[in-house]
């Protein structure tokens, strides 16, 4: 397995990362939002007894880790490295992180549920992640009471969550969709059939560097594969699409944009992370597509490196100016 | 920021009416919000669609005496102006009130995936066909279409009876 960032064979791929997360709680112990101080330490305390029980069997050893223990940039730029969710970093004060060596696997405890399992992967990986997901998911269930109800299945505080508690999704790099406009009828499609397109911080989030994910909505009333079928039936058609438009394009046209982010990212002294997103996305088109053809560039892994609180922890910089020099000069030498 | 008219909720609703040429804005509640019958259109989170649907059905039901629930103590109104159940448990004591939602919101009111520490289950459960037809039937009772829940179950009885 491989932090889903840094990836180093699936240059040339659309589907940049495949991500599955499952919402489990503990019978007998009210939702989050109900909970008080001292549930929340006898939550984490059983779901630490738990993962030390499934690291023994071999399932997964993850680090357990407070939440507050960890300084509180270092919380943003997880958030910015998909492994804990903003609605998590918001609420961390008494709450508890479980995480693999290279962040593939992360399980927030007491976020909207009392578990939260996620497995990210890079690239077109869905199945081979809701494995690993489940594989943890059973062997807790062998350990901890789950709240399940055999006609609603696993019971969430959201209803939104209820029945599998899953939620798949692939993230998109779709430049040349983007740019004829095709985002808005590829998001009416997938409503169909009860996906949904969203942007790259989730829920609420826009869309930044031409990246989307698509995500399953429905969670009950469908099993686990069909989700996942579902949605990498519709993911592959997106695919197919990208490419259509990128055949498109006249050559000349797509290597003058790709050359003049190029050019910029290179020589440029001073760039904000939304000028960054918008030229690391023709990068990322770029190597796709064979126009740069150092191998050694991995956009991905630049732009989330390029993130604010990435910047301020890499660096040790603080304010604005100071990133976005930071930022050019990361960029510089990397090209 | 709060509900600008309750002071209870998060606002999660953010209302601009323009009458005459003249602006006002207000920030409310899902709840409040539903009240003044701001739904229905372009919401962008889920909680606050949850907290407007429920409010819909708590204006009707205002008056009847509040049941709590005997785990974590909601009483149903505090569910419908979150969008957030209380506990497990809430989902037994409030079933028949959740369901209309759930239906609402999945199309579906029977679950057909994995059940907890149970792998063999996840197979067989997906890919039964009596299973699924179980809740195909389950589903088309929740919606009184009883016409053709009679001829799903007989499939079902058949499918039982060469086993």
């Amino acid at each position: 397995m491989a932090c889903w960032y840094k990836e180093t064979d699936k240059l040339n791929e659309i589907v940049i990362s495949s991500r599955v997360r499952l919402a489990r709680n503990l019978d007998n112990m009210p939702f989050p939002s109900r909970m008080t101080d001292e549930m929340f330490t006898e939550l984490k305390s059983k779901v630490k007894s738990a993962l030390e029980k499934i690291s023994e069997q071999g399932v997964a050893s993850l680090k357990f880790i407070e939440m507050d223990d960890i300084p509180e940039n270092e919380i943003h730029s997880m958030v910015e490295r998909h492994v804990i969710s903003p609605d998590f970093a918001r609420n961390s004060s008494n709450r508890a992180i479980a995480i693999s060596d290279d962040e593939s696997i992360s399980l927030m405890i007491g976020e909207e549920d009392h578990i939260r399992i996620q497995v990210i992967l890079p690239g077109s990986n869905l199945s081979e992640a809701y494995k690993i997901a489940d594989d943890i998911d059973t062997a807790l269930g062998e350990i901890l009471p789950l709240a399940f109800n055999e006609n609603l299945g696993y019971l969430t505080e959201c209803p939104t969550n209820i029945g599998t508690g899953l939620r798949a999704s692939v993230m998109l790099h779709l430049p040349v969709c983007e740019s004829k406009g095709d985002i808005a009828s590829i998001s009416e499609a997938a409503a169909k059939i009860g996906l949904t397109v969203r942007g790259m911080y989730g829920e609420g989030s826009k869309a930044v560097a031409c990246l989307y994910q698509i995500s399953n909505q429905i969670t009950l009333g469908i099993s686990e594969k069909n989700a996942i079928d579902n949605l990498l039936v519709i993911a592959s058609q997106i695919v197919d699409r990208e490419k259509q438009n990128r055949n498109s394009i006249e050559r000349i046209d797509l290597e003058d944009k790709v050359m003049r982010a190029y050019g910029t990212l290179k020589y440029a002294k001073l760039i904000s992370t939304e000028e960054f997103m918008k030229l690391i996305s023709l990068i990322k088109l770029g190597v796709s597509e064979g126009i740069i053809e150092n191998k050694s560039i991995q956009p991905i892994r630049l732009l989330i490196e390029a993130q604010p609180h990435m910047i301020m922890r890499k660096y040790s910089v603080s304010n604005l100016k100071e990133r976005d020099e930071a930022r050019a000069r990361m960029a510089s030498e990397i090209l | 920021m709060l509900c600008e008219k309750c002071g209870k909720y998060a606002a999660t609703t953010h209302i601009k009416t323009s009458i005459n040429g003249k602006i006002t804005e207000q920030n409310l509640c899902g709840y409040c919000a539903a009240k003044g019958g701001y739904t229905g259109f372009g919401s962008n989170s889920i909680s606050n669609l949850l907290a407007s649907m429920f409010g819909q059905s708590l204006q009707m039901s205002s008056g009847e005496e509040q049941v709590r629930c005997g785990c974590c103590g909601s009483s149903f109104e505090d569910i419908a102006k979150t969008g957030k159940v209380g506990c497990s448990m809430c989902y037994d004591e409030f079933g028949n009130k959740l369901i209309p939602y759930l239906k609402r919101i999945h199309g579906s009111v029977r679950h057909v995936g994995k059940t907890p520490g149970r792998k063999d289950l996840v197979v067989t459960n997906s890919n039964d066909p009596i299973n699924e037809l179980k809740a195909q039937l389950a589903n088309l009772v929740a919606m009184e279409n009883y016409e053709q829940a009679a001829v799903v179950r007989d499939e079902i009885k058949r499918l039982e009876g060469e086993k």
